[in-house]
């Protein structure tokens, strides 16, 4: 795994000064400081000279000498918070963009930094909110960035629990980057669904992970048959560990229903209390609007794992479906309260309150779903 | 168990005697193909009215397409590309070429009754024809939808290519038993919607039906609330949450009745006035002209109507009635529910988002 360090070491500190590079590139109107006393002037040009001739640690210190005479001096904060990033003194560095932040919220790059700042020194709930915010906000606007952000947003989805959203996140980098052993342990880990980061793993594991990695990077580019074919190994050579068959069967969902069930159900004799088989099995029919055989998966899934925002999705809208819409509601109310933000279950809550004649909570319900889709808009081409 | 009535059931009976003999509904899945022929026994209006409505005629095998059994050679050039398309005894080619080459490729399944677009093979994919055959000029354009595509040489000047997935969901649609257990089954697929593709458990109910055993009579569609019926119907006329799920927006939604409907202000799931089986009976041809509607319209806007299903006194809530319309009171739909054209030009469809429509304004989206 010394390689795999290496690539890992390698790749995250060249990221980390292409995006502050980048970043400062981007931003030059950050460049001109405010017309202050004298003093502050000079001290201000000095950083700047101390920053163009690439001496970081003095141009830290007389950033800091020009923020305790301004405090408000916002391109104070970003460089400051910039160069302490650039140096690996990441909790520092945190703290400056924090106050940048509140001077300028919502400035994408420094949520961005300040996010990679909060991955480094562990503090992940934060940091995937921060990426996230940036993401959203357009930090992502070069390839470069978007790599960067999008790749520790993966990681920390999949830290967080949140393993299809972090398939999702992976799903980018199979479109134009060659797979490294990096790259195919952390898709390792969302695919089974294991709520580490890679250098959390146990490095005699790390083999399985990386394969089971491989497996899923040729299914994303269309690789369908080296893909199936990595699978089948899979399944022969480690029939017992929980979620291969799940996750080869999420991935066959899309294109092919049928084909996903059969593994979902080969995944439930390896792993019976699997939760989230279950509810990919209640799933299936839901969208064929068949309840009655969503039914049954969708109460097991619920009894197995009753804080599972999913379980409780497709028992509402398995109940609703076959007519016991006002229970359906209730676990429906009930998953909006866990997931808020989710489409599905908005979706869900807009059908059951229709169907149950609560004509104005449906249509509230719709236009928050037609809200929620508004930016990321398709024009609707085929029949 | 109920049992229907010996002598009304006994013709029928003696008829799908005859019928098992012929086809063997031992082996119900050979029988479902002749489902209709046998159905008419008993249903015999709307299997016979049925097949000749645009859903019927879905799909047409070589032989039975009567738009290009009529127009025998259409052309077309678009760009450097000429798109001919010529129909000799029954069988009809799709060619395309750039001056230098030709390829040439049989037309076997022709989809749509009117405007026609052909799913083609070409060493074993399928695509989409570039162009497709538009009533209204009459004559060849480019695909609706396929407006954009740029081919860059002969070959991709063919057509769209096509996933297997979309496949089963083109076949799934225009043609009955297409798709079976997730796969495509072309050697029981039958051309159009047929009895079987909305009312499953046909074949079944057939068998059972010579026996004097209705139990397993397919469910009464009729009796689904409006919303159910807009998601049944939805599964090929994209249901609301089909187009808000893959984030579909434009004016070329307005295909999409399910989900229009469902954005209008009156649309209510419980109240079956507003339900797509109100206004449009699936086994009669679609009526066009504007003053049928209004019966259907004055069941809910007039001051005779029936309250609003859902200020029913069981959620206590005051009965209300809709507002009844100060302008006119027949025709309404020409008002409420304007045609579109789509941005070819080729293609008219009646938006059914019902709204006080404003001068100039923009298509609701």
């Amino acid at each position: 795994m010394g390689t795999n360090r290496r690539w890992n070491s390698n790749w995250r500190a060249k990221s980390g000064i292409r995006l502050l590079i980048l970043i400062l590139a981007l931003f030059p109107a950050l460049c001109t400081a405010q017309a202050n006393p004298v003093s502050f002037s000079d001290i201000v040009s000095k950083a700047t000279a101390a920053r163009d001739a690439n001496d970081l640690s003095g141009a830290i210190d007389l950033y800091q000498q020009a923020l305790k005479l301004n405090s408000q001096w916002p391109d104070g904060w970003w460089f400051l918070g910039s160069l302490q990033y650039g140096t690996g003194d990441y909790a520092s560095a945190r703290d400056a963009l924090s106050h940048y932040l509140q001077i300028t919220p919502n400035a994408a790059p420094a949520l961005a930094m300040r996010g990679l700042c909060e991955f480094e020194i562990g503090d992940y709930s934060p940091s995937l909110k921060d990426i996230e915010r940036a993401l959203a906000q357009g930090a992502a606007n070069q390839s470069r960035n978007e790599k960067i952000l999008r790749y520790h947003e993966a990681l920390l989805l999949t830290r967080t629990g949140r393993f299809e959203d972090a398939l999702r996140s992976y799903a980018f980098f199979t479109h134009d980057e060659d797979s490294n052993p990096e790259l195919l342990l952390a898709l390792g880990l969302a695919g089974l669904r294991t709520p580490l980061l890679p250098k959390e793993l146990r490095i005699d594991q790390q083999e399985l992970y990386i394969s089971t990695g491989k497996a899923v990077f040729d299914f994303m580019r269309h690789d369908l048959d080296v893909a199936r074919l990595e699978f089948q190994q899979l399944f022969a050579r480690v029939p017992a560990v929980p979620n291969v068959h799940y996750l080869y069967g999420y991935l066959l969902y899309a294109g092919d229903p049928d084909a996903a069930v059969v593994e979902f159900k080969k995944e439930l004799e390896v792993t019976p209390s699997n939760a989230v088989a279950e509810v990919m099995l209640a799933w299936i029919p839901l969208m064929k609007n068949d309840g009655a055989t969503a039914l049954p998966y969708a109460r097991k899934a619920v009894a197995e794992d009753p804080a599972l925002a999913s379980a409780q999705l497709v028992l509402g809208r398995a109940l609703a479906e076959i007519g016991d819409t006002k229970d359906g509601i209730e676990h429906l109310e009930a998953t909006v309260q866990l997931q808020p933000d989710n489409l599905e279950v908005h979706l869900a809550l807009a059908k059951a309150y229709s169907k149950f004649g609560r004509k104005e909570d449906a249509r509230r319900e719709r236009l928050l779903c037609l809200e929620m889709t508004k930016n990321d808009t398709t024009p609707a081409t085929h029949p | 168990m109920i049992r229907p009535r010996q002598h009304i059931l006994s013709p029928l009976a003696g008829t799908l005697v005859c019928l098992a003999a012929i086809f063997g509904l031992s082996s119900w899945a050979e029988a479902q193909g002749k489902t209709e022929s046998a159905c008419v026994s008993c249903h015999r209006a709307r299997s016979e009215s049925q097949p000749r409505t645009p859903m019927g005629r879905a799909l047409a095998l070589p032989g039975a397409n009567s738009v290009l059994k009529d127009i025998p050679k259409l052309t077309v050039r678009k760009g450097p590309y000429i798109y001919t398309i010529e129909t000799h005894g029954g069988e009809s080619t799709y060619s395309v070429s750039d001056g230098t080459r030709t390829i040439t490729l049989p037309i076997h399944w022709n989809f749509g009754a009117g405007a026609q677009t052909w799913v083609l093979e070409r060493d074993g994919h399928q695509y989409e024809s570039a162009v497709s055959y538009y009533p209204s000029i009459p004559g060849l354009d480019f695909t609706t939808g396929d407006e954009d595509l740029k081919p860059k040489n002969l070959d991709e000047a063919v057509g769209r290519p096509i996933e297997l997935r979309e496949t089963k969901v083109c076949f799934g649609c225009h043609a009955s038993n297409a798709v079976t257990n997730g796969k495509m089954t072309y050697e029981t697929l039958r051309p159009g919607v047929t009895c079987e593709h909305c009312h499953a458990g046909t074949a079944a109910h057939l068998t059972d039906a010579v026996n004097g055993d209705f139990d397993s009579t397919p469910p009464d569609l009729r009796k689904k609330s409006a919303e159910d019926i807009s998601n049944f119907c939805g599964q090929c006329h994209r249901s609301w949450e089909t187009v808000v799920r893959n984030h579909w927006r434009g004016d070329l939604t307005v295909r999409f009745q399910p989900y229009r409907i469902a954005n209008s202000r009156c649309f209510d799931g419980a109240d079956p006035r507003i339900s797509c089986i109100a206004c449009h009976d699936p086994h009669q041809d679609i009526v066009r002209q504007d003053s049928t509607y209004d019966a259907q319209c004055l069941a809910c806007h007039s001051s005779s109507a029936a309250p609003l299903a859902s200020s029913s006194p069981s959620e206590d809530r005051p009965q209300t009635h809709a507002k009844s319309c100060p302008t006119a009171k027949s025709d309404c739909v020409s008002c409420h529910m304007p045609k579109i054209k789509l941005p070819n030009g080729h293609l008219t469809f009646t938006d059914h988002q019902i709204r006080i429509v404003k001068p100039g304004e923009p298509f609701p989206n």
